[in-house]
């Protein structure tokens, strides 16, 4: 008997040392967690506000891609099997093609502590929401006056200093749709936006790539054209002169998400940046200036310049079906390309 | 035995075999063959894995029927060449190149004239302008030009104010404002290999071309210009190789209005997420500017072919 204690003592000894400093080492690293993320204001925002408290509270230590959401598809897919990141952050019409093609784990919030905090709106078996945008007008005050819906876009004095994009990005593709719709269409039929446009074209001023518009926007190039509230927030705090109009029809709406790559080996890490990225802390500092996100935290009050006072009242807004969009999505492209080239 | 050979040195040395270094391998055997080609061989191994099996991947992606990849068959080229919108998109890349190419001679060449005749001093300083620009990103340079050629840019503002125009001009997302920007954003590319060629040409070849009574102007046709044709040649390869492939460049400045291939490439790459038609117009894109860099570079052999033999 006495000679067992010792062994034990001696076994769980070794084991200690052996374990110890595999511990410590633990704790010290306590992980990473590798997320995809937009280049420009989000990489700046997280890396401001996401990734200290992440280190703080569970010692993760978080390592960025930044990626747009059809670069995060792409990658993923090209792959195959060995996910780049842990984490997408997609808007509606990848987060569809991912979910299609297989590349997310499962999704339980109830893993998430601020799960209670979360409109359910915004969670389901694949990700959950963590930044909301809302899409409309934009126009120079000092320029044209207030538009009152996307049909006076077509008409003077708007039409002259109309800056339009095509369906490369999410808030283009809604904003034709919705164009479509004021002028008979649907959200499967875009031929009317298409029709209309062709008319005005050559008076139109500028038909950009949607990263130029606000450089076209702040240059004067053009004085109206559709957008979300981050970019009008954005370029007011640099003292452009822009306003942010809800349209006649109503303003639309869409959530970014975050999703959980499949093959992932950082679940729980992963899950906790999550976690901490809906956090009402966090989502309160990504609201405020420069980086002006729309929060999804329903304890954050949400801010001035935002077209709705709560998060409930988003559920008035033109919202979309991506997966009726996505199949007509490259056809639409290669409409847009055909109908306004020279 | 040949003249330049009896005349040599060491010519009567080789027969005694005094005096010279030891024979080198004949690079017709094998052990030869090998020494010349191993310091190439990491080099190449990284260009076949990481250039050529690419490349040739490219080639085999755009013969998949799907965008799930999943069926062979010639869909994605049938419907690239039997459309003439896409006809017309490769049509305006090659254009846009060909027109930057002939805005860079335009404007390259008569500086590099200046930087031949300039002083060793400002042929430093005039290197450094050349220079400067590849110093700065392309991104920056890009988006520089939209603060330029704006409604409310530089060139705007200096027309309005000089009452040589009622309204602003319309500069940018024009072929012209494309052109004009891609100009400068590529001249770097012509200047410096122009400039290495012109730097060698000996001057004495210019006092003798003038005492035989030919004009500056003849000069510069007859001898410069045919000297300096390699360097003009792999210049205007590498502005039209650039020019034609300078996506960030042709979206912002260009607009939507414009399409060329790179963009179409990106959008079906990466937007619409079918791999094989983006493979299909990448290839089209790689053979038909390659075609165009094969003719400049003829071009420039038969020009320089002219006086050197």
């Amino acid at each position: 008997m006495t000679a067992r204690i010792p062994r034990r003592a001696a076994l769980l000894g070794t084991a200690t040392a052996f374990a110890v400093p595999g511990l410590a080492r633990a704790q010290r690293r306590g992980g990473s967690v590798t997320s995809a993320i937009y280049p420009g204001a989000w990489e700046e925002a997280y890396r401001e506000h996401v990734a200290p408290p992440l280190k703080r509270m569970h010692n993760i230590d978080l390592e960025m891609q930044p990626l747009f959401a059809v670069d995060q598809i792409a990658k993923f897919a090209a792959s195959r099997g060995a996910p780049p990141f842990d984490c997408f952050v997609l808007d509606p019409g990848p987060r569809v093609t991912g979910i299609e093609r297989g590349m997310f784990e499962r999704f339980d919030a109830a893993k998430l502590s601020n799960r209670a905090a979360l409109p359910s709106i915004l969670v389901d078996d694949w990700g959950v929401g963590c930044a909301a945008q809302v899409v409309g007008i934009a126009y120079n005050p000092k320029k044209v006056p207030k538009p009152g819906g996307y049909a006076d876009l077509f008409r003077d004095p708007w039409v002259s200093r109309l800056g339009i994009t095509g369906f490369q990005t999410t808030f283009g593709t809604i904003s034709l749709i919705e164009i479509a719709k004021v002028f008979g269409g649907s959200e499967t039929d875009i031929e009317p936006a298409l029709a209309e446009l062709k008319k005005v074209l050559p008076k139109l001023a500028a038909v950009g790539a949607p990263a130029a518009m606000p450089g076209l926007f702040q240059q004067g190039q053009c004085d109206v054209m559709y957008t979300n509230t981050q970019t009008v927030t954005t370029l007011k705090d640099r003292g452009v002169d822009i306003e942010f109009a809800v349209p006649s029809t109503g303003a639309s709406a869409f959530f970014t998400t975050l999703h959980i790559a499949r093959g992932s080996e950082n679940i729980d890490n992963a899950y906790k940046y999550i976690d901490v990225v809906v956090s009402r802390g966090v989502q309160d500092a990504l609201q405020k200036a420069p980086y002006n996100f729309v929060p999804v935290n329903s304890g954050v009050t949400l801010g001035a310049g935002l077209p709705m006072r709560s998060l409930d009242e988003m559920a008035r807004f033109n919202t979309h079906d991506w997966t009726r969009i996505n199949p007509l999505r490259g056809p639409w492209i290669e409409r847009f390309n055909r109908e306004m080239a020279k | 035995m040949s003249l330049a050979g009896s005349l040599s040195p060491l010519a009567g040395d080789r027969a005694t075999g005094v005096g010279l270094p030891p024979p080198r391998p004949s690079p017709a055997s094998g052990g030869g063959r090998w020494a010349l080609w191993a310091p190439a061989l990491p080099l190449a191994l990284a260009y076949a894995a990481f250039f050529v099996a690419p490349l040739l991947m490219l080639f085999v992606v755009s013969f998949y029927t799907d965008e799930k990849l999943e069926g062979f068959g010639l869909n994605q080229w049938r419907r690239f060449l039997f459309d003439a919108f896409h006809w017309k998109v490769v049509g305006d890349t090659l254009l846009l190149g060909l027109k930057t190419v002939a805005a860079t001679l335009v404007l390259g060449l008569p500086l590099a004239l200046v930087y031949r005749a300039a002083s060793p001093f400002w042929q430093r300083v005039l290197l450094f302008v050349v220079v400067m620009p590849l110093l700065t990103s392309v991104v920056v340079r890009t988006f520089a030009w939209i603060v330029i050629l704006g409604r409310e840019g530089l060139v705007n503002q200096l027309v309005l104010g000089l009452g040589l125009a009622a309204d602003p001009l319309r500069l940018l997302q024009t072929e012209h404002g494309l052109v004009l920007s891609l100009t400068q954003i590529e001249m770097p590319l012509l200047l410096l290999p122009v400039l290495a060629v012109m730097s060698r040409i000996d001057p004495n070849l210019m006092d003798a071309s003038a005492s035989l009574g030919a004009s500056p102007w003849r000069t510069l046709v007859r001898v410069i210009l045919p000297l300096a044709a390699p360097g003009i040649a792999a210049g205007c390869l590498l502005v039209f190789a650039s020019s034609t492939t300078a996506f960030i460049s042709q979206s912002v400045i260009g607009g939507g209005r414009l399409v060329y291939l790179p963009a179409m490439i990106w959008q079906q790459a990466m937007v619409v997420a079918n791999w094989p038609f983006a493979a299909t117009a990448a290839v089209a894109l790689l053979l038909s500017v390659s075609a165009v860099i094969a003719v400049i570079a003829y071009a420039g052999r038969v020009a320089g072919g002219r006086i050197h033999g």
